[in-house]
Parts: structure tokens; C-alpha cells; sequence
């Protein structure tokens, strides 16, 4: 049942066509991850966005080098374009 | 630049041939004045190397007393000037560009010099070494022959030797013994005399860096030495005849022989024998007064003529400018104009609709260029000025250019594109290009068929599992492609006269329509899953925003075979099988992920609304009564259908189906524009659908009054929240309102359909609903537009029975 979906997938790539117009979840370098829905993608993961909500993970440390706990800053872009060089994964938003 | 713009590397020979050429071979025919830097470098120190034992070149030629002057040059001017004899001398930088294509037909001109020219100490010494066996032809004929003597003059700063013309030779007429004799001589060095004109490479540059640099006057350059001149002089016709014909070096000697003769006419084409009678005694080659003055007339013109090109250096001319934009163009060329460039397609189609709209008059004409067979561009403007100013006959020379260009660079990259290179890369690779980039949304079109669609799951049996989620993305990519494929075909409908085209192309839609139509797999069996594999598909945000274009293609009776299996299967879809559960008064109740999952329901919901419900309207305004009876009691018998009302899809089904009912039913006046509607309802169908009717609303009348959103609301409250339900925020309570409407849109249609009897009853069921609305809509707390609102629903459903919410009394 699974080769027969998978007869029409020849490259890594076409795996991300299938997310086309889906929600999908994206690790960034730099400790951020997004999700938003997939528009277009090319052969550098560069992507485009929409409706997306970025977070931005982060560990503040104390003046006696001391690591907070973690801190995640969001924010919300409603289009928005990656560059691939960024892109740590794609995957489908989990649902 | 072979990296920049992906050429090979014969560019930038053409371009020293119009430039900045740093082989001197080459340099020599730029004219001076650009390159006077250029030629300052170092690579007159290799000479020696290069050119090495020069003795033997020199003598080679010299066995012909006066070698034909111009003959050297001639072999490489030529090749350009005759081609391009049209073209005005002046434009010295005509050569670039078109040498840039003939290079590529005919590279054998300018290209191979400077590769070979190295050889030249090799080389030099072989002829030398046949010649006392060989014939003189064959040292005529051979075309190398000309190299070696070319090569002596830069050389003479070296070894200084007689060049090309200056020094008189002993013998001036030698007969053929002579010259055999003369050549079995060669292998001495023998080192001839040689005249103090003779002119250095180094004195060469000087003067033509003279004649750059400072404020350029003819007489910058002083007169050079006559040697110089001939070589310069572009003889065109002579090489043609040169190489292999015996008439040629038989020419050639005469010309030797007869040097005021031969090259007398310098400018013009010296094919025809020299005039002279052969026997005419010549003196020794001194030059004789009118010859230097005509030397000195001849320098002096061809300086006046580098004076005046001179002011063009390093400014484009347009040939210059077209070249760059034929290369940009090319780069922009592509196997797959309209999915490659699918945005650019859309935008210039819209514009050229409006600048057709405008000018008021017919938008037609491709929507590419093309270029090659395979390739096009993918823009286009308005038809006929295309590509801004340039004309129609610009445009098919540039595309006719642009064509070769990609051909040629297609051709490169077969060959470039080793497997060597794609060593450790992960799947596969494409093998995009600048010329030719992978189009990233399209997929390869010749993937072939790889299975029947409804393989796709390939349990066996009357029931299988539901298609996966992996599984229905990949069908709908290939919907999607298949869908983009067809849309493409109808694009290019033949004109309406061409009939056998016109064929072809009705069989070709067709074809892709039943590729669409199995892919979406309605014709599965009814119940082979759940949800049904077409479901499944039109499940996603995706394939919902597919329907509609879907629907556009599929001829009337597939689209009313899909229209059955949808409501058949109308339970099984996400929207009305999950449906976003009713609104809580206070959100904060609610954790993050059942927020985030309302917000996602409600998002899939109002995209079926938007996207597949107006294509369900339009197919049931296709049907007839009897249809949509049909239709109403597959509802009534498939579907629990108090539930399914209960979803804002359901209640858009039902209420399309009931007024199309009522339409067809309350049979409009007669329309002469469109004859099925002329007829009555047959009075059969009519009886069938009063039944249905009578059978549907039994079943849901009990659960009217549930079905709206706001009681649906205060039934699931519970607590305090319950007295918080009816008091939303404002905004909120309105987009409740909406929602209701189209309930009370339903109970409305469900009015005007009832008979009397059926009339009570339902005013009876909602009875409750309607004086709730009406005392709402009257209290001074509610705001007026919301007051409002909810007057015009109790309204849609009153005037439906011929009442009205003011006959209320509060």
C-alpha cells in the first residue's frame, strides 16, 4: 500500500511537494521554529510562509553564569519567506 | 566571464578580437587605441620560446622574394571581413558578437590561433625540412604556411630579420631552380640583409600607444614604416583563393615576384592577376618615391581612420547592446514556459486583458515566445510590442539568436555533466541549469502512468482501509498536476477553423478529464471505506480549494455522479463529522490546544463553505425535481440528518436543495432565452418530491429548534456559564448572528416548501426560537444592528409563511 504511494517520490524534495498548501513546521537554525502554511519551496528550502507563528528558543543566563529556565519568545508574520539556508527540517504540523 | 554569462571560453577570444586582447596575434587587430595598456605586459618575454629558431620561418618564406605582403593578415582578417564584408569598417566592433556565433559554426578562424601558436618552434622547422623534398605547392598549400611568416614579424625584436616586405632580396625574380635551391638552403640560418625600417613589436605598441594617449593627431603616429602597413590592411577576397590551389601560390610568387604590382591596389580585392606584364623588369625593391608617398597616404588614412573610430572605444553600440540582451534573454528561456514562469503567465495574461479592454479591441497572440522547439520565454506583453520598442522583425532575429545560444549552451552541458560530479549527492539530481532552471513546481510531464489511481490502495475486497494521509497527499499533487495540465490544454485551443486541430484537441481534453476523473476515484464503490477515497481527498484545505476548478472540466454527467457520491457521503466528511463544537461564553476556559483546534475546525469549515459549497449550488441548480428528490432522500435515508443539519455544511446542503426545489416547483414564467425551464414540473416528479419533502421534515423536525447556534451554545453550557451564553461580546454575538441566518435561511426554505398543515407544525417547533429572537431583538440592551439582525432572521423565516415579526406582540 506504501510503494504505492511512494512510486510517485523520486527525491527528498517531493516529499515537501506534498505539504504544499498544508501546515508545516520548520526548525530554523538559531533556535527558532515556525509553523505556518507551506506555499512554495524550491530546491534551497527557501520557503514561503503564511500565517505564520515564529519562536524564538532561548536560555538567559545570570550575571554568575547561572542558566534561567528557557524562554521562548513568539511572534506572529503573516507572510513570510525563509531562506533555505536556515532550514533545519520540514515536517507536517502535527495535527 | 565564461563564468559569469556560462559561455565557453571562445567568448573571450572574440572579445580580444574586438578589445583588449592580450595575444598579441590578436592584438593586432584592435586598432590601437584600447589596448595600449594591455599590451605593456611581460609576454614578449617568451618570444624566444615561442617563436624560437625563427631563421628557418624566415627563409621558408623568403624563397618567394617579396612574400605577398598582405597574405599574413590577410588569412586572419579575412575570415572576419568577408564575412561580414556588409558592415561599415568604422564599426570596429561589429566583429564581437557576430564572430561570437560564427565561432561557434566555424570556430577554425580566430579560435584555434592562439592554441596552436606555441607549437610554432615545432612546427616551423618541419616545413623547413620537406621543403627541399617537397614541391612548392606544398608549402603554399598548407595552411599553416602563413603562421610561420606571421610569426617572424613580431619576432624580428629577437633575431632581425628581413620582414614581410622592406628589405630588398638579392634575387628579385628567381625562377623555380632558383627557389629550390634557395629553399635546400634553409637549413643555414642564412641571415639576410635587412633594411633599418624593419620595425620592432615594441616600436609597433609605442606608436600606438602614441597615437592613444595623448591628444590624438594623425601624425602621432609617425609614419610608420610601409612593412607595417599592408599587414593591416584587410584584403578579403585573396584568402579564399589562397590555401591548396595551385593558381593561388602561382599568384603568390607573381606577387613576390612583382611587389609594386601586387600590392598596389592594397584596398581593394587583389584576386585578379596582377595587371603588369609578367616579364616587366623590376628593379631592386627600392621604394621609389611615389610608392613611400603612397605608403604615407595609405598610413595616414588608415590613422585618420583609427583617430576616428577611436572616440567610440569603450562605449556600447547597439549591436553591443542587443548582444547583452540577447544573452540575459536566453538565460531566461526555458523547457516549460507556463509552469516555470506560472506568476509571469497569470500577470501578463491579466494585463494584457486590461490593455485589450482598454484599447477596445481583440487580445489573442501567444502567451510565449518561443524560442527552440523546447524552449520559450515565458513573458509576454501586450501583442505587437512585445519586448518594449523593439519591433516584431527584432524580436524573431533576437529569438532566432536566443535559440542558438541555448542550443549551443544545451549542447555544452551534455558534455560538462559528467557523472563525476554528482558523486555523494543524496536522490536526485537535477540537472537545472541558468539556461534551462528545474522548474520547481512542475513535475517531470513524461512521468508515466505508473498505476492505476484506484490502486492506490490495492486491499482487495469489498471494504478497505481509509487512504492514509501520505496517500492522499500524493493524489492530490497528481490531481493537482493533472488539473494544471488540462487547464494549460484549454489555453491553447485551436482557432475554431482549424478542424482537424481542433479534434486533436477536444481528444486530448478528454483524455486528461478521464486521467482527473479516475484519479478522483468516485467511482469507488459507495461504501468501500470510510471515509470514501474521494472524501478523503476533498477532505484537506487543498483538495476543497481543487473543486472548484475540478468542476469547471468535468462534463454534466460526471459532475452529477460526483455531486450523488458526495451527498451520499456528505456524513463522512471532516467538516461534518467534526464539526467546531458549539462557542463557549467564556474562552479562558478553554486550554490552548482546544483553542488551537476550534480555530483550525472553524478555518476548515469556512473553506468548504467557500470553496466546495458553491459548486454543490451550482450542480443542484443543474438538476431537475426529480433529481433533486433523489437527492433529498438519499439525505433523509443515508445521513442522520438532524445531526448533519446541525453542521453550517448541512444546512447549506439542505437549504440548496429545498429552494431549488421551490424554484423549479413555483414554475417561473416562461424564459424564451432558456427552454428547459419552460417546462413544468412533471406532476409525478412533483408527487415524489412532496413525499421526500413530507419524509425529510419529519425526521427533522423534532430537532429544529437544536439546530441553532445559539441554543446549540446554551445547551452545551452548563454553570454559570449558561446565563453568559446569550451575552457575548458584541462582535462575537454578531458573527452568531450570521451563523443563525443561515439557519433560519433553512427553516425558511423548509416554510415555503411546506404545505399548510406542515406549516403549523413548524411554526409550532420553532415557536419557542421566535418569540426568544423577537423579545431579543426588542430590548433596549441589545445593540441595534444585532437588533436588527436577529428581526431580518425571524423575518426570512415569517415572510416565508406569509408573516411578519411585527404581527408579534411582545
Amino acid at each position: 500500500m506504501d510503494e504505492a504511494a511512494n512510486a510517485g517520490i523520486s527525491e527528498p524534495l517531493d516529499l515537501v511537494k506534498l505539504a504544499l498548501g498544508e501546515r508545516v513546521f520548520v526548525k530554523l537554525r538559531g533556535d527558532r521554529t515556525l509553523t505556518g502554511v507551506l506555499h512554495a519551496y524550491d530546491a534551497h528550502m527557501n520557503l514561503v510562509v503564511s500565517q505564520v507563528e515564529e519562536s524564538i528558543h532561548s536560555v538567559d543566563v545570570t550575571d554568575d553564569g547561572q542558566p534561567l529556565p528557557p524562554r521562548v519568545d513568539r511572534r506572529n508574520v503573516d507572510m513570510l519567506f525563509v531562506r533555505g539556508d536556515g532550514v533545519i527540517l520540514i515536517s507536517p504540523a502535527q495535527q | 566571464m565564461s563564468g559569469f554569462f556560462g559561455f565557453d571560453s571562445n567568448v573571450d577570444e572574440t572579445f580580444n578580437l574586438a578589445g583588449a586582447g592580450e595575444e598579441e596575434d590578436l592584438a593586432v587587430y584592435t586598432w590601437g587605441e584600447g589596448m595600449g595598456g594591455s599590451l605593456m605586459e611581460g609576454g614578449d618575454d617568451l618570444n624566444d620560446e615561442t617563436f624560437g629558431d625563427l631563421g628557418d620561418v624566415g627563409n621558408d618564406f623568403q624563397f618567394s622574394a617579396q612574400p605577398a605582403p598582405a597574405a599574413p593578415p590577410k588569412s586572419k582578417i579575412a575570415s572576419t571581413a568577408s564575412r561580414y564584408k556588409p558592415k561599415a569598417v568604422a564599426d570596429p566592433f561589429a566583429f564581437s558578437e557576430d564572430d561570437f556565433y560564427s565561432s561557434r559554426r566555424a570556430p577554425a578562424k580566430p579560435a584555434p590561433k592562439p592554441a596552436t601558436k606555441p607549437k610554432a618552434p615545432v612546427a616551423a622547422p618541419k616545413p623547413a625540412a620537406q621543403a627541399p623534398s617537397g614541391p612548392v605547392e606544398s608549402l603554399w598549400a598548407k595552411p599553416e604556411a602563413p603562421r610561420p611568416m606571421w610569426g617572424a614579424a613580431p619576432s624580428s625584436t629577437v633575431k632581425p630579420e628581413p620582414s614581410s616586405r622592406g628589405p630588398p632580396l638579392p634575387g628579385q625574380i628567381k625562377s623555380l631552380e632558383e627557389i629550390e635551391a634557395e629553399m635546400s638552403r634553409m637549413a643555414i640560418p642564412a641571415q639576410e640583409p635587412q633594411k633599418p625600417q624593419v620595425v620592432s613589436l615594441e616600436e609597433i605598441e609605442r606608436q600606438m600607444m602614441a597615437a592613444a594617449e595623448p591628444a590624438p593627431a594623425p601624425a602621432a603616429a609617425p609614419a610608420p614604416p610601409p612593412t607595417q602597413q599592408p599587414r593591416r590592411e584587410p584584403t578579403p577576397t585573396q584568402l579564399p583563393s589562397l590555401p591548396g590551389s595551385g593558381y593561388a601560390s602561382q599568384q603568390a610568387l607573381l606577387d613576390s615576384m612583382f611587389p609594386e604590382l601586387g600590392a598596389a591596389p592594397s584596398g581593394q580585392p587583389t584576386g585578379a592577376f596582377p595587371p603588369g606584364p609578367p616579364g616587366q623588369p623590376s628593379g631592386p625593391p627600392q621604394h621609389s618615391p611615389e610608392e613611400i608617398a603612397r605608403m604615407q597616404a595609405l598610413h595616414d588614412r588608415i590613422s585618420a581612420k583609427i583617430e576616428s573610430m577611436s572616440k567610440h572605444n569603450h562605449l556600447m553600440g547597439n549591436s553591443d547592446k542587443d548582444f547583452i540582451t540577447r544573452i540575459q534573454l536566453s538565460q531566461l528561456a526555458t523547457a516549460d514556459p507556463y509552469t516555470s514562469d506560472f506568476y509571469a503567465q497569470v500577470f501578463s495574461a491579466l494585463q494584457r486583458r486590461q490593455a485589450a479592454a482598454a484599447a477596445g479591441q481583440n487580445e489573442d497572440g501567444p502567451t510565449v515566445v518561443q524560442v527552440a522547439p523546447g524552449f520559450a520565454f515565458g513573458v509576454s506583453g501586450p501583442a505587437g510590442n512585445r519586448f518594449g520598442k523593439m519591433g516584431s522583425t527584432t524580436m524573431q532575429k533576437l529569438s532566432s539568436q536566443v535559440k542558438k545560444l541555448v542550443e549551443s549552451r544545451a549542447a555544452h552541458q551534455k558534455t560538462t555533466m559528467g557523472t563525476a560530479a554528482l558523486q555523494g549527492a543524496l536522490g536526485r539530481v537535477t540537472k537545472g541549469s541558468v539556461a534551462a532552471p528545474r522548474p520547481v513546481l512542475a513535475v517531470p510531464t513524461s512521468r508515466p502512468e505508473l498505476r492505476p489511481v484506484n490502486a492506490l490502495n490495492q486491499q482487495t475486497g469489498i471494504t478497505r482501509q481509509a487512504l492514509t494521509r501520505k496517500q492522499v497527499m500524493v493524489a492530490l499533487e497528481e490531481l493537482y498536476d493533472a488539473v494544471l495540465e488540462l487547464e494549460q490544454l484549454r489555453r491553447e485551443m485551436p482557432p475554431p477553423v482549424a478542424i482537424e486541430e481542433s479534434e486533436g484537441w477536444n481528444a486530448q481534453c478528454a483524455g486528461k478529464v478521464e486521467v482527473i476523473w479516475r484519479r478522483l476515484m468516485v467511482m469507488e464503490p459507495l461504501d468501500v471505506s470510510n471515509p470514501h477515497p474521494f472524501i478523503s481527498l476533498i477532505n484537506p484545505t487543498k483538495g476543497q480549494r481543487l473543486f472548484p476548478r475540478l468542476l469547471r472540466h468535468l462534463p454534466p454527467q460526471q459532475a452529477l455522479t460526483l455531486l450523488t457520491l458526495l451527498i451520499a457521503t456528505y456524513p463522512q466528511l471532516d467538516v461534518v463529522a467534526r464539526p467546531p463544537p458549539p462557542p463557549v461564553a467564556d474562552s479562558s476556559l478553554l486550554t490552548k490546544a482546544d483553542r488551537a483546534d476550534r480555530a483550525r475546525r472553524e478555518a476548515e469549515t469556512d473553506c468548504f463553505l467557500h470553496m466546495v459549497i458553491p459548486g454543490v449550488d451550482m450542480l443542484i441548480g443543474r438538476c431537475n425535481l426529480g433529481l433533486v428528490a433523489g437527492l433529498l432522500g438519499i439525505c433523509a435515508q443515508r445521513m442522520d440528518v438532524a445531526r448533519v443539519a446541525a453542521t453550517r455544511p448541512g444546512v447549506a446542503l439542505f437549504t440548496a436543495l429545498l429552494s431549488r426545489a421551490q424554484s423549479i416547483i413555483r414554475a417561473p414564467p416562461p424564459d424564451p432565452l432558456n427552454p428547459q425551464h419552460v417546462q413544468a414540473p412533471d406532476p409525478a416528479e412533483v408527487d415524489q418530491w412532496n413525499k421526500t419533502y413530507a419524509y425529510f421534515l419529519s425526521v427533522l423536525l423534532p430537532r429544529l429548534a437544536d439546530l441553532f447556534p445559539m441554543s446549540a451554545a446554551q445547551k452545551a453550557a452548563f454553570g454559570p456559564s449558561a446565563y453568559l451564553a446569550a451575552g457575548d461580546a458584541e462582535r462575537e454575538g454578531y458573527e452568531m448572528e450570521r451563523q443563525e441566518a443561515e439557519v433560519w435561511g433553512l427553516a425558511a426554505a423548509l416554510a415555503v416548501n411546506a404545505p399548510e398543515e406542515e406549516q403549523t407544525n413548524l411554526v409550532a417547533a420553532l415557536r419557542d426560537k421566535i418569540l426568544h429572537t423577537v423579545q431579543a431583538a426588542r430590548n433596549p440592551a441589545t445593540m441595534p444592528q444585532r437588533a436588527e439582525a436577529k428581526l431580518r432572521n425571524v423575518n426570512m423565516f415569517l415572510n416565508g409563511l406569509g408573516l411578519d415579526a411585527s404581527m408579534i406582540d411582545s
